[in-house]
């Protein structure tokens, strides 16, 4: 039932906004929502603390550690996103861009995407979990295509055909799945269930689960974003309004890689970890090398944030794939820290675009004299995602690959060699182009000054977690990863 | 029994393979319409098949499935089809990348391999059903197939919908459709998937006037 609470929050604040029609209440109500699903879930956060698993409907939803920490990410991006949405579209409407009609479905379709990402992390049954991956993508296609010009329709319909297709694989991966779990488990409906999969893995025929694994690594790596199945990312990260494309950035992948390490850990138990650690690590290699070439030529910052995250999710990917103490716990540090650094660096993009009207970086000078607090937080967002000291993401990369050099495994210690650098060059691609964007002089006639005061508002919350983690992790959320750690491990 | 399972096998491999030439006159022809038209017809085979392995099974939701199946596969998804070709009023017929010969051709080539790849995985199989998995998972890379060579943006829904199919029967045939639960919110996520599809396939003819999707090119680096 406490589960439940969780999942109907966003589903009444998606019904009330889709009723209001004055963006002046709404934008209210969508905030009031997410907030409410933001400190339910801290709620949670405590009583996973105390029992380390919760389930709820005779274990139709199954919460634990690795759940936790998802539905966390989920829910801060989403109120910050909540937040920001809110100043951003008022200036939207102002400048007579879209109309009050089209936020309605707006924020209706926003709360329906967060839905059915908070559905992926607390269901326990791998079919349904399935249904509701391929749910937020329906939840989002139109929110791709808002602007609904011509790229954004072309972004939409590349955005839904190679994420349905990608699915539609993973739905051999389910059904192979069911197929070997039926062998052991008999003729019951909760053959599905993860919780009993995960005590009987290691009786399922070991050939079919390699194939399922595959297949679930190509269908769910897909809407991760991992090379090469990544061409969707870009378009649709970019064409998205500013606060899609945080959440799609900061959580929507992180949900689908939540997916790949539920099969993970079952795949792992089945036929040693061996398997799937290879796979994982080799996708995640060639994830963070695709991204260089894109990030140093990169002539829009929109586009340049996407690619980052095939960058990141790619790292997160190898973390998992390292499969240490240290690496699965930095790993899940850096899937939090990646979801509040780009999200806040995509709100720092739609700033820019509401004051500038481009997303070309070359017409855009001098960011930190035009916007002052912008400009400065754009700054420490692009230290800290590159991986700067002393910011958060320098802290997970540096377990991670001291992890990978501290394995022994020489196949481990040349990946994480060439994993440094990879990340030098990304590091380097970064700073060029951004310093020209942030510093220099301004041109043109573009008026000083900040655009609305919820979207700094957004951007601090996320800066706040941004600064905490680079200097101390807290014990609730130390204590969240070293169980992830041990549900990964322990298989 | 054993002979009742060997007769109610045979007619299931019937089904199968009659399926199979459906998705084949799907790569086969150029008329937009037939090719919805051997959608109709597979999906109405498949029905069939999954309504008589209910029977024999004596599994009571594959009837349900079954049923939803039939309202949807057969009649909803093909007029909405229909709907949406006459409505956008497409007078170039399909087009490839591939002519329809060596496409025919390639087709079989993937016959063979998905014949070749689940000889392995067919050996824990019981005899029942023995052709199935790797008919359906012929039709789904048949779908994938058709998506990869095919200009248009229906054309990439038929192809879609037909891996979908694939993926359908193979779960039928491994293990008897998933739990009632799951199919239900498959059939959902196909319905509304198709219903985005053509209202996204409707704005591009509008602002790109075709539904070329070599004509989609304001996106590249």
């Amino acid at each position: 039932m406490i589960i439940l609470l969780l999942l109907i929050v966003p589903v009444i604040t998606a019904i009330a906004c889709v009723f209001t029609k004055k963006h002046g209440i709404s934008k209210y109500i969508s905030i009031a929502g997410s907030f409410i699903a933001l400190v339910y879930n801290i709620y949670l956060n405590y009583n996973i603390y105390t029992y380390k698993t919760l389930q709820g409907f005779n274990y139709f939803f199954y919460v634990d550690a690795l759940t936790i920490l998802t539905t966390q990410i989920v829910t801060i991006v989403a109120f910050a996103a909540a937040l920001y949405s809110a100043g951003y579209m008022e200036v939207e409407l102002h400048d007579c861009r879209i109309s009050e009609k089209k936020l309605q479905w707006y924020y209706f379709l926003m709360h329906m995407f967060i839905f059915t990402m908070l559905l992926v992390c607390v269901i326990n049954n791998l079919g349904v979990m399935w249904v509701a991956i391929e749910g937020t993508t329906l939840a989002t296609t139109f929110l791709v295509g808002f602007y609904n010009k011509k790229q954004h329709q072309e972004a939409a319909w590349k955005y839904i055909i190679l994420c349905t297709v990608g699915i539609t694989l993973a739905l051999f991966g389910v059904i192979l799945t069911y197929h070997s779990a039926k062998g052991v488990l008999g003729e019951i409906g909760y053959a599905l269930n993860w919780s009993d999969l995960r005590t009987v893995a290691d009786k399922f025929e070991p050939h079919l689960m390699k194939l399922a694994f595959l297949f679930i690594l190509v269908g769910y790596g897909t809407k991760a974003g991992l090379a090469p199945m990544h061409t969707w990312l870009p378009d649709a990260h970019s064409q998205a309004p500013s606060p899609i494309s945080a959440l799609f950035s900061g959580v929507l992948i992180n949900c689908s890689m939540y997916g790949i390490i539920r099969y993970h850990i079952l795949t792992s138990k089945c036929v040693g970890s061996d398997y799937s650690c290879t796979l994982l690590m080799i996708f995640g290699l060639v994830s963070v090398i695709v991204s260089i070439p894109f990030i140093l030529v990169q002539k829009d910052y929109k586009r340049l944030l996407a690619f980052s995250s095939v960058e990141h999710i790619g790292f997160i990917a190898l973390g998992i794939g390292f499969g240490g103490m240290y690496s699965v716990y930095g790993a899940e540090l850096h899937t939090f820290n990646h979801a509040v650094t780009k999200s806040l660096l995509f709100f720092c993009a739609g700033n820019l675009f509401l004051k500038y009207k481009t997303t070309e970086m070359e017409n855009i000078k001098g960011v930190i004299k035009t916007l002052p607090v912008t400009g400065t937080i754009l700054a420490i967002g692009v230290f800290a995602i590159t991986g700067t000291p002393p910011f958060n993401i320098f802290v997970s990369e540096f377990l991670v690959l001291a992890d990978g050099f501290h394995s022994g495994n020489l196949f481990t210690i040349v990946f994480t060699c060439i994993l440094i650098v990879c990340i030098t060059l990304i590091f380097v691609g970064f700073i060029y182009n951004m310093y020209r964007m942030i510093f220099g002089t301004p041109t043109g006639d573009v008026p000083k000054g900040e655009t609305s005061k919820f979207t700094i508002a957004a951007m601090l919350f996320l800066l706040f977690f941004v600064l905490i983690i680079s200097f101390y992790v807290p014990p609730l959320l130390r204590e969240v990863l070293r169980n992830i750690y041990d549900i990964v491990r322990n298989a | 029994m054993t002979q009742q399972i060997i007769v109610n096998s045979r007619t299931i491999d019937i089904l199968a393979v009659l399926m199979l030439i459906t998705t084949i006159i799907l790569i086969g022809t150029s008329r937009l319409r037939t090719c919805i038209w051997a959608y109709a017809c597979r999906s109405f085979m498949l029905t069939l098949a999954s309504g008589l392995i209910a029977y024999f099974s004596g599994i009571h939701h594959i009837y349900i499935t079954t049923g939803i199946s039939l309202a949807l596969k057969v009649i909803v998804i093909p007029g909405f089809l229909f709907y949406i070709v006459k409505k956008i009023n497409i007078k170039k017929e399909v087009e490839s990348y591939i002519n329809y010969t060596l496409s025919l051709i390639l087709a079989c080539g993937i016959i063979l391999i998905a014949y070749y790849s689940t000889q392995n995985i067919i050996q824990f199989e019981n005899t029942f059903m023995r052709h199935c998995l790797p008919i359906a998972l012929s039709i789904t890379l048949l779908g994938f197939f058709v998506m990869i060579s095919r200009k248009q943006a229906i054309t990439h829904i038929l192809g879609l919908i037909t891996m979908e199919d694939g993926m359908f029967f193979a779960a039928l045939s491994t293990s008897y459709g998933m739990p009632l639960i799951v199919e239900l919110g498959l059939f959902f996520d196909i319905l509304v998937s198709v219903i985005i599809m053509g209202i996204y396939v409707y704005r591009i003819k509008e602002s790109f006037d075709t539904i070329d999707t070599d004509s989609l090119r304001e996106l590249r680096e």
